[in-house]
């Protein structure tokens, strides 16, 4: 099961909070704008986590739901004219919205399909947005305004605020997904993922969770959305596009599928390494592209897998140095410590 | 609206289709052998273009272009699949479909640093360069060299698969890997042959294609979801469902953007929703 006060797992989210909130307070701008855009990337890729690290549906398509939001948002506010205290609900909805369809429309698809579902259907998106005039097409939209929060004494152009106000947000989104996947529903996710034959034995229906796992998922991603139009005041239809979603897909499995905060962490070191090899080179996708490779050779289980296999290793040898000091009486602790199943990208179902 | 107009459209048509019947072909085979999706399809079709540019460039001929990018590129695949895509045979299906997404953004990186950014020319052969006049309407001769291609690489492949031992032994492991396994059939080095002849039709492919689209990097990207919608709609592992599947993407696509231009590009992925909502096995699907 999902624990979300694990210590490790805490310890990691705070790092990266408190790493995030010194960074907005003493980087410079430009640094500020890479962890606004590294505290969107965590977002979304936490919400693909729900659905690729737990029910294990492995989406290629996330960047529609993250595409939707940051549309819905600034044609709301752009074209329609609508305060973004009203656009902003708004638009988190329209993300929902398209993950309940897109969860309907995939339900009965498993394993190989539901990838190519999802990609098809992400791909969609683009031609659409591509092909329409009064979403700019190919230019994409400008405008998107940040909220006025001034009554609230924080003045959002300030790309030091924003910045705050965006990892604030993401440490935010990690407390509500992390509460969400502890509690029966996350377990029952997480169930789903690991053998769903056995989940209907049970007898619970896997689609209904699978469905709400999708809504919920468009719904943050789309926040994503939104935080990604205000932060660069400008949609791109790259956003749709399949490779987008890819590169969603390698952050999360880069930073550890399935662990939540893996993501997380995923996401601010590749935008790391991107704008790092970006310095010197332009060719940044070889290096993703190794580095997904590389990844997947060595067992999907990311950076927080890592951090993991360091702490039972850790636990071993602190266990073994117990034993020898206590006689052979504690030998049956040696085996203790978190040998719980990770749903990791390697085990492939039999099914 | 003419009826010459309609014809141009049909044939056009299926010119496209038969385009997208040759590179779905290798991906729908390895597909249903080892329920296998190889996202890098697309790149070794743009790898095919690149090369046959280069090998025109170098011989002068289009033939040359035509006969050797394919088989570097399945050197080029059967390296890749030895070094890497062999090695995650355990890892799972899902390994496997990630690796390849690594090799889709590596290698467009790889192309750019070769050849450039550029979309660079790709001049069809002197023998094929006028039009012909046919029924009254005058289309390009390469077009109909394109359409003339895919059909024979249609028959060539049915006499294959139908007719003699090795497609009997294909057909056999896509049905049931399990028991041809047992019956002596060696169904890895089945799938290796099959990935490495799927790669060198979608070069293939990529070189029939250069002088109609032009030769850049990202044409792999764009070329792979058509493809992988003829997969599906066609249904997994079969030659019918491969021809049924590139023609159906093929007209839908060019007669949904000249009867519904405002909706073009989205019919085949509403076609795409509609077969997995109605029949998610696909058209004709080898493993009924």
């Amino acid at each position: 099961m999902f624990r979300l006060f694990d210590p490790l797992r805490t310890t990691v989210a705070l790092a990266l909070l408190i790493a995030g909130l010194w960074w907005a307070r003493t980087g410079d701008y430009f640094g500020r704008e890479i962890l606004a855009e590294m505290a969107v990337f965590a977002i979304a890729a936490m919400s693909l986590d729900l659905l690729a690290g737990f029910p294990r549906l492995v989406s290629m398509g996330h960047g529609l739901f993250v595409g939707i939001g940051a549309y819905a948002y600034t044609v709301a506010t752009v074209l329609a004219g609508w305060p973004p205290a009203v656009a902003f609900p708004l638009a988190v909805a329209a993300g929902a919205g398209a993950g309940l369809l897109v969860g309907l429309a995939t339900v009965r698809a498993r394993d190989i399909f539901y990838i190519m579902a999802t990609l098809a259907f992400g791909q969609m998106g683009y031609v659409w947005v591509v092909r329409s005039g009064e979403l700019g097409g190919d230019d994409g939209l400008a405008g998107a305004p940040r909220p006025d929060l001034s009554a609230l004494g924080l003045d959002l152009s300030d790309s030091a605020t924003f910045a705050t106000l965006l990892v604030s947000v993401a440490a935010l989104v990690y407390l509500l997904l992390g509460r969400l996947l502890a509690s029966g529903f996350g377990r029952t996710l997480l169930a789903i993922g690991q053998n769903e034959r056995r989940v209907r034995a049970l007898g619970i229906a896997p689609g209904p969770y699978k469905v709400a796992a999708t809504t919920l998922s468009g719904a943050v991603a789309g926040l994503a959305g939104v935080l990604a139009a205000m932060h660069s005041m400008y949609v791109s239809p790259e956003l749709f596009h399949w490779t987008w979603s890819g590169e969603a897909l390698i952050m999360t499995i880069l930073g550890g599928i399935g662990s939540l905060v893996g993501p997380a962490l995923g996401a601010a070191a590749v935008v790391w390494l991107k704008y790092a090899v970006s310095a010197w080179t332009e060719h940044w996708g070889l290096f993703l592209g190794l580095f997904l490779i590389l990844a997947v050779w060595t067992g999907g289980q990311g950076l927080y897998g890592y951090l993991e296999r360091l702490r039972r290793w850790s636990a071993t040898v602190r266990d073994a140095r117990g034993r020898e000091h206590a006689g052979g009486d504690r030998a049956h602790q040696a085996v203790r410590g978190p040998h719980r199943h990770r749903p990791g990208v390697a085990p492939g179902d039999a099914g | 609206m003419t009826t010459a107009y309609w014809l141009t459209q049909l044939l056009n048509a299926l010119q496209y289709s038969m385009l997208l019947f040759v590179l779905s072909v290798g991906l729908t085979v390895v597909f249903g052998l080892m329920n296998f999706v190889n996202l890098a399809h697309g790149t070794f079709y743009a790898l095919g273009a690149f090369v046959g540019w280069s090998l025109l460039r170098i011989t002068g001929s289009f033939w040359a272009a035509l006969v050797g990018a394919p088989l570097v590129v399945a050197a080029i695949a059967a390296l890749l699949y030895l070094v890497m895509i062999a090695r995650m045979q355990r890892a799972g299906h899902l390994a496997q479909v990630l690796a390849t997404l690594g090799l889709v953004f590596v290698g467009v990186e790889v192309m750019r640093m070769i050849w450039g950014d550029f979309a660079l020319e790709f001049s069809a052969p002197p023998a094929l360069a006028g039009s012909v006049s046919l029924f009254g309407l005058v289309y390009p001769a390469y077009r109909l060299f394109v359409i003339a291609l895919g059909l024979v690489a249609l028959v060539l492949l049915w006499l294959l698969l139908e007719r003699t031992a090795l497609g009997a032994m294909i057909r056999a492991a896509v049905d049931n890997a399990a028991m041809a396994s047992a019956l002596g059939v060696r169904v890895d080095r089945l799938f290796f042959a099959m990935f490495c002849f799927g790669c060198a039709l979608a070069a293939l492919a990529g070189v029939v294609a250069a002088p109609i689209f032009s030769v850049y990097p990202g044409m792999g990207i764009e070329i792979l979801i058509p493809t992988l919608i003829v997969v599906v709609v066609g249904g997994l592992g079969s030659l019918r469902g491969a021809v049924a599947g590139s023609l159906l993407v093929g007209f839908v696509d060019t007669f949904g953007q000249v009867l519904l231009p405002q909706l073009s590009g989205i019919v085949v992925y509403a076609l795409l929703a509609l077969t997995l909502l109605l029949r998610p096995q696909g058209l004709f699907p080898a493993r009924a």
